[in-house]
């Protein structure tokens, strides 16, 4: 009798909310408390393992890559493009930046570069397939992917290239500043200004506008394609970044390496994209996505778990959190 | 002949979008074998109630009775089994599909013993309802190939599937030619003399004097009475159609003296044809005309949202040829767009971000970084001057009512007033207090000098507000009128195109 009181007073606050209520928080904080879930459940399995600043910056050194080219593609889904031929962009920059420096003889620095010009180049060839020449944003990336990956193939003749790549190239990848992977201050700089740029600048807050409604955006007086193609540039020259910085880790350049970019950047937006805000892809939220994925991989791979299993549970997960999110966007 | 028992009566129909009345207490009822007109000004909820009666729409209070029973439609599919069948005024075709597979789509196709489609069976019920229409069209091509003309009349052929006893035409000879609306009539005739009953609807008053036995005149979602044809003149049927006072406290201050600052020539592109006039400062401009005549084109022509075809602007006597509304804008243009949800504003974001939508780069600090106080104080000065009535500026704009939502896209071209200000039906959806402080608003710029371009299907807010008028009647301009002592009478019998004796 007294307990049964009791528990119902314990349950007072949340019998009250609504079902509205509650699929409203859930929308909100639902990813986050998601993320929290997985981070207690591999804490209790292994605590001795999992829960350690040592598998902490493991984990951030293993996610930098991602992240940097997830945040840059959220630019281009924030406007309601999607980019596709990101992996393949950042293998190609890969290739060509270890190819300037070990059989041509450029400088490490200018081989980066020019390494990063040709993401720029990439990003802005899609960017005028979808804006000027009209073609769906899936279509023209997919050509663009698909192309894309035949050059650095072609370029390397499929093989990977390991041989004659000067040692000072192996900082970007592998050095640090002050015991900090220098993968690890990249991202750092690059979420920063991602995020300054997507929520404090008018750029930024124009592509939300089009994103939004690109008809109401354009009737504004907002240059709509030309901002649409910025948002490319951004995204290839993210792909390059990610690219470079990833052969350096490997010390070698492969003409494939970067092409599963594509798959978890593209999961990290939608991750992101319900959490917090309703449904629209935003900087700190692919952080969070990129999270998920990385402690998922790492917590599955401390527990034994094959990395099959693991993409199964990717999937999963992403398929709940956006259903949660649009189930209760419904109404 | 005709059976004094109707075969569907609407009875007490109700129906509101967002708070705003569409259909009115609305009872419509149709006798067998008959041909029945539906007319009424734009907006006066004839295609409301034709959704209604399709199952597309759902009331908020009463009826159907089909046969003195009570139907019920879940949806578009329902009402065709009930023997009602629907011509709409977009075609609804698909292009890629063959004729023969438009008119059958949705309905049952013919099968073979195997389950699979029997296309020969099905061409040739098609070709044979084509040909019952009097038309010679091919059936077996994709639709996108043959002329807008001929997917007419395939869109009309998708009616005749089955056997329905109501057939409704909303507007169906918008897209005709004069040979085809002479088999149309045809086909109605013979369709009548088999005792099938046809609805027809259409703003063409001419059409339906020559087609129908009676008709039912509806104004501002109410049905006024259903009339027999050969008891009404032509004007009668306006003046049943206008019916509504001038509103009160809707004075017309006739300006005005400005200087003529703009002017077009010869404007062409999309359905507009050779539009000239010019504009002063301080005036608004009406165009008058029916759904259709090319109104929104021409503010698309002059805010480089449309590509020209022909024609000329001069702003302050310099040649103006702006290729995108930003250019447009930058030369001092603004516009308040037809479709708030599709064209004004982005509802997933707040007010205040619709409010700054054009003028954001207006609020930054060193270059690119927004200043979020600054901007939050303007768009609080902004939502001020047009009484905007939100929780606050960060509420998302598709929370707000019609009214306020139009009151935000109004509030965003006032950081710096434009010179040119292009409306186009700027008190859509709105409830009556917004209506009032919008008129106000707009009567506020006016007096400041700004030139105002104003299209409106709602004749006393048009007579009132605007101190010209144009008239255009499919893409043409029919006259320059000015608005003072003008009746709606003699402007309904402009946009129906026929000039008033004196």
């Amino acid at each position: 009798m007294r307990e049964g009181r009791l528990l119902r007073a314990i349950a007072a606050p949340w019998t009250r909310l609504t079902r509205v209520q509650s699929l409203l928080w859930a929308r909100k904080w639902g990813t986050l408390v998601g993320f929290a879930a997985l981070v207690i459940f591999f804490s209790l399995l292994r605590p001795s393992v999992f829960p350690t600043v040592q598998n902490w910056s493991n984990i951030i050194e293993q996610v930098a890559t991602l992240a940097i080219v997830s945040v840059m593609v959220t630019a281009v889904m924030v406007t309601g493009d999607f980019d596709l031929s990101v992996g393949a962009l950042a293998s190609l920059a890969g290739v060509v930046a270890v190819d300037l420096m070990a059989n041509h003889g450029v400088p490490v620095v200018p081989a980066i570069l020019i390494a990063l010009l040709v993401g720029v180049v990439g990003g802005a060839m899609n960017g005028l397939l979808v804006a000027y020449g009209g073609l769906s944003a899936f279509v023209a990336t997919l050509a663009t992917m698909t192309a894309y990956g035949g050059a650095a193939l072609l370029y390397t003749d499929g093989a990977t290239l390991f041989s004659g790549i000067p040692e000072g190239f192996r900082w970007l990848g592998q050095g640090d500043v002050a015991g900090i992977p220098t993968p690890v201050i990249v991202m750092l700089v690059v979420v920063f200004l991602a995020w300054l740029l997507m929520e404090h600048t008018v750029f930024g807050r124009r592509l939300y506008a089009i994103g939004g409604n690109a008809e109401a955006s354009y009737l504004a007086g907002i240059a709509v394609q030309r901002l649409r193609l910025a948002a490319f540039v951004l995204s290839g020259l993210g792909a390059a970044l990610s690219g470079v910085i990833l052969a350096s880790r490997l010390f070698s350049a492969h003409p494939q390496a970067g092409n599963p970019f594509m798959l978890g950047a593209a999961a990290a937006v939608f991750l992101g994209a319900t959490a917090f805000r309703e449904g629209e892809p935003h900087v700190l939220g692919t952080v969070l996505g990129v999270l998920i994925m990385g402690v998922l991989g790492n917590g599955l791979n401390i527990l034994g778990i094959n990395s099959y299993i693991q993409s199964i549970l990717t999937g999963v997960i992403i398929v709940l959190a956006v259903l949660i999110s649009s189930l209760s966007r419904r109404r | 002949m005709v059976d004094e028992k109707p075969l569907l009566v609407m009875q007490d129909i109700v129906k509101q979008y967002s708070g705003v009345l569409a259909v009115n207490h609305a009872s419509l009822s149709l006798l067998p074998g008959e041909v029945h007109g539906l007319v009424g000004g734009n907006g006066a909820g004839k295609s409301t109630l034709i959704k209604i009666m399709a199952g597309v729409v759902r009331p908020d209070h009463g009826q159907i009775l089909l046969d003195g029973a009570r139907l019920d439609l879940r949806d578009g599919s329902g009402a065709y089994r009930h023997g009602l069948s629907f011509i709409h005024q977009e075609l609804n075709l698909v292009p890629y599909l063959s004729g023969a597979e438009n008119i059958f789509l949705g309905r049952p196709y013919p099968k073979t013993r195997f389950g699979t489609i029997d296309w020969q069976v099905l061409n040739r019920r098609a070709d044979e309802i084509m040909r019952g229409l009097g038309m010679r069209i091919r059936v077996d091509v994709p639709v996108g190939r043959l002329s807008r003309g001929e997917q007419a009349m395939i869109s009309l052929g998708r009616a005749f599937v089955g056997d329905a006893r109501i057939i409704v035409m909303d507007e169906p000879t918008a897209a005709l030619t004069d040979e085809e609306i002479r088999s149309l009539f045809r086909v109605i005739r013979a369709l009548k003399a088999r005792g099938r009953t046809v609805l027809y609807v259409s703003h063409r008053l001419g059409e339906i004097f020559e087609i129908c036995d009676r008709v039912t005149v509806m104004r501002d979602g109410s049905v006024v009475g259903s009339y027999p044809i050969g008891g009404l003149s032509q004007s009668e049927m306006i003046r049943l159609m206008i019916g509504r006072s001038l509103g009160e406290g809707m004075p017309s201050a006739r300006n005005r003296s400005g200087r003529v600052f703009f002017r077009a020539e010869a404007l062409a592109g999309g359905p507009v044809q050779g539009v000239s006039f010019d504009l002063r400062e301080g005036e608004i401009l009406g165009l008058a005309g029916l759904v259709g005549a090319g109104r929104s084109e021409v503010l698309h022509l002059l805010y480089g949202s449309i590509r020209p075809k022909g024609g000329r602007m001069w702003m302050d006597d310099k040649l103006f040829a702006p290729r995108s509304p930003a250019e447009a804008i930058r030369a001092g243009l603004a516009m308040v767009p037809e479709e708030r949800h599709r064209q004004g504003l982005v509802l997933n974001r707040s007010v205040l971000h619709n409010i700054t939508l054009p003028a954001l780069d207006r609020f930054t600090r060193r270059t690119c970084f927004v200043n979020r106080a600054a901007e939050h104080v303007a768009g609080q000065k902004l939502a001020q001057r047009v009484q905007l009535k939100a929780a606050s500026l960060d509420q998302r704009v598709n929370q707000l009512s019609g009214g306020n939502q139009q009151k935000v896209v109004f509030a965003r071209w006032l950081h710096a007033p434009p010179r040119m200000l292009l409306l186009d039906e700027p008190t859509r959806g709105v409830d009556v207090a917004a209506r009032f402080e919008i008129y106000r608003i707009i009567r506020e710029l006016a007096a400041t000098g700004v030139g105002i371009v104003l299209v409106s299907s709602d004749l006393p807010e048009l007579l009132s507000l605007a101190d010209r008028l144009i008239v255009l009647r499919e893409g043409r301009q029919l006259a320059e009128l000015p608005t003072a002592g003008m009746s709606q009478e003699t402007l309904l019998h402009y946009c129906y195109g026929e000039v008033p004796r004196a």
